[in-house]
């Protein structure tokens, strides 16, 4: 068992390390820096995105002159006071805000159509139409109603949330719940006891299998919106101020792109790592 | 029963367009029709068009065919990057849940992509490939495959070791038994991530072509009633995605309980 274990972790760190191999072999015969940096570059723009090592090429005569890796896209980013943990920061209290408020809103409304027959004829086919629409499409349709402010970039979000957040509450009361409610009231539980203590166990399982959904739509909804319209945040890095047709266009640096990408995806994996934790705590008694 | 669950549809989506309509026609010449853009006031905006208007939109863009051109792009590259995502998603996801080994090989590679957001790539591919075609079906493609090869694993595995032991005591072994055993119980598992990815092609595209807004498509015309900003146009082309994406649902439904009727039970 032990050695098998061994011989799993000896492929991954192969793959990993064949991967990486062969991008660097990549970025050795194609030598375009530009197209595909070296390892050496990532590591550069790493530490000027983090803050440490970035000297404002604008200082002359300076005394470490050693070839510093520097492009458009660092510049502009390090000028603008930009490092990579503010703006993961940033997303990331987007991302919360998004799951604070959007998940209770999904939940209550999938409770509802789960819990009334009546709720779920009326109200579904208006939620089919809701859920079809991609939250980023509104964004400039709650740009006009609110300004150009944080709630057009905070809506989709909540907006992405609460639509993925309704259907695993919907099934989890409707179809998991049903027969411990039947058996509930059977024995004569009714009222605030048989919401609180039989139909939120019940459904939880569901309801915290969907988390894990909302959150990467949150994230996806985020950096979205931040690549579209935003002054921070890491959609607005990984862009740079460019490729959005209205800013001017700045040269995009595909080591900035990268470190930026690792780093959502070392984030995404954390909080996906969390809400696990969480799941797992919650619903311990699921497994007794 | 049916019957009455229609007649509440239909009653809940009348009540819905008829509380608009009322909104739009209360709205008519008390909302501001002057709108701070970021930069500047724009005039004359209808922030609730009313039916008539927006009728009359549609119908110019339906017979400029403007609407219709944007549609067929836009769905174009969604069904392309269904198509490549899917193809390379489902046959690595079939290999990671049937060998130990490739699933170790996979996994770093995995789990790195699963947790990108899909969106994050484009920046990464438009410097790779450039504005175009290129970079926009690789970007759905990319976020379909993660799907789709978690969907096709998790199927996979799914299969109860017995069916595969009886099997094999049937002398049923190898590339037969993945067909005839496995294949089969792993489809369900397989259509239900197709139709998550399918949600998230869309998405993808239409923010994809709103980022890069160059050539005509529904992302494009978003981005082009927004900077007027032309409000009819914007709820249509809102609508017409919306629309696209209801109607990519069902037919994934419909697929799925056609394709798995044998089995039967209600899809």
């Amino acid at each position: 068992m032990r050695r098998d274990t061994r011989h799993r972790m000896l492929l991954r760190a192969v793959s990993v390390a064949a991967l990486a191999a062969a991008y660097m072999l990549v970025a050795w015969r194609v030598s375009r820096p530009d197209v595909v940096p070296p390892a050496g570059h990532l590591v550069e723009a790493f530490a000027d995105l983090v803050g440490r090592g970035y000297q404002l090429p604008s200082a002359p005569g300076e005394e470490h002159h050693h070839h510093h890796h520097s492009s458009d896209q660092v510049e502009t980013l390090v000028r603008g006071g930009v490092t990579l943990q503010a703006s993961l920061a940033i997303s990331a209290a987007r991302v919360a805000f998004g799951l604070l408020v959007g998940l209770p809103l999904g939940i209550l409304i999938g409770f509802f159509m789960g819990w009334s027959r009546r709720a779920d004829d009326y109200l579904h086919p208006i939620f089919v139409l809701v859920r079809s629409v991609p939250p980023l499409a509104l964004i400039t349709y709650v740009m006009l109603w609110l300004g150009h402010s944080e709630a057009h970039r905070l809506i989709p979000i909540v907006y992405a949330v609460a639509t993925t957040a309704v259907i695993p509450a919907y099934h989890g009361v409707r179809d998991v719940a049903s027969k411990y409610v039947i058996a509930a009231r059977a024995l004569g539980a009714r009222g605030r006891l048989l919401y609180l203590r039989v139909l939120l166990p019940a459904a939880a399982p569901a309801v915290l299998g969907g988390l894990r959904y909302s959150l990467a739509i949150a994230w996806m909804t985020a950096v979205g919106a931040e690549m579209l319209m935003a002054e921070n945040g890491m959609g607005n890095l990984l862009v740079g101020g460019g490729m959005w047709a209205s800013r001017t266009q700045t040269a995009s640096d595909p080591a900035v792109i990268i470190v930026g990408i690792l780093a959502l995806a070392g984030a995404g994996w954390a909080m996906d790592a969390l809400a696990r934790a969480t799941t797992a705590r919650l619903t311990r008694w699921v497994r007794a | 029963m049916t019957a009455v669950r229609i007649r509440r549809a239909a009653f809940a989506l009348i009540l819905l367009a008829a509380l608009y309509g009322v909104a739009a026609w209360i709205g008519q010449g008390r909302l501001p029709d002057r709108v701070w853009m970021g930069a500047h006031y724009v005039e004359n905006v209808q922030l609730l068009p009313t039916f008539p208007s927006l009728f009359e939109e549609a119908g110019f863009l339906l017979e400029s065919g403007i609407l219709p051109a944007s549609a067929a792009v836009s769905l174009l590259r969604v069904l392309a990057g269904l198509l490549l995502g899917s193809t390379v998603g489902i046959l690595v996801g079939l290999a990671t849940g049937r060998a130990s080994r490739a699933e170790s090989l996979a996994d770093p590679w995995v789990s790195a992509l699963r947790f990108t957001p899909a969106l994050a790539l484009l920046p990464l591919f438009v410097a790779w490939f450039g504005y175009g075609e290129i970079s926009k079906v690789l970007l759905i493609a990319s976020g379909v495959a993660v799907v789709t090869l978690l969907g096709a694993h998790q199927g996979v595995r799914s299969v109860p070791r017995v069916y595969l032991e009886a099997a094999a005591s049937l002398g049923a072994r190898g590339a037969f038994a993945f067909r005839k055993i496995v294949l089969p119980l792993a489809f369900p598992a397989i259509f239900a991530s197709l139709r998550v990815a399918i949600a998230l092609a869309w998405v993808t595209i239409v923010v994809a072509e709103l980022i890069d807004a160059r050539m005509p498509s529904l992302g494009y015309l978003l981005a082009l009633s927004g900077a007027y900003p032309r409000v009819p146009t914007m709820l249509v082309s809102i609508g017409t995605v919306g629309l696209l994406v209801l109607v990519s649902d069902l037919l994934a439904l419909l697929l799925h309980a056609r394709a798995t009727r044998w089995m039967g039970r209600a899809a």
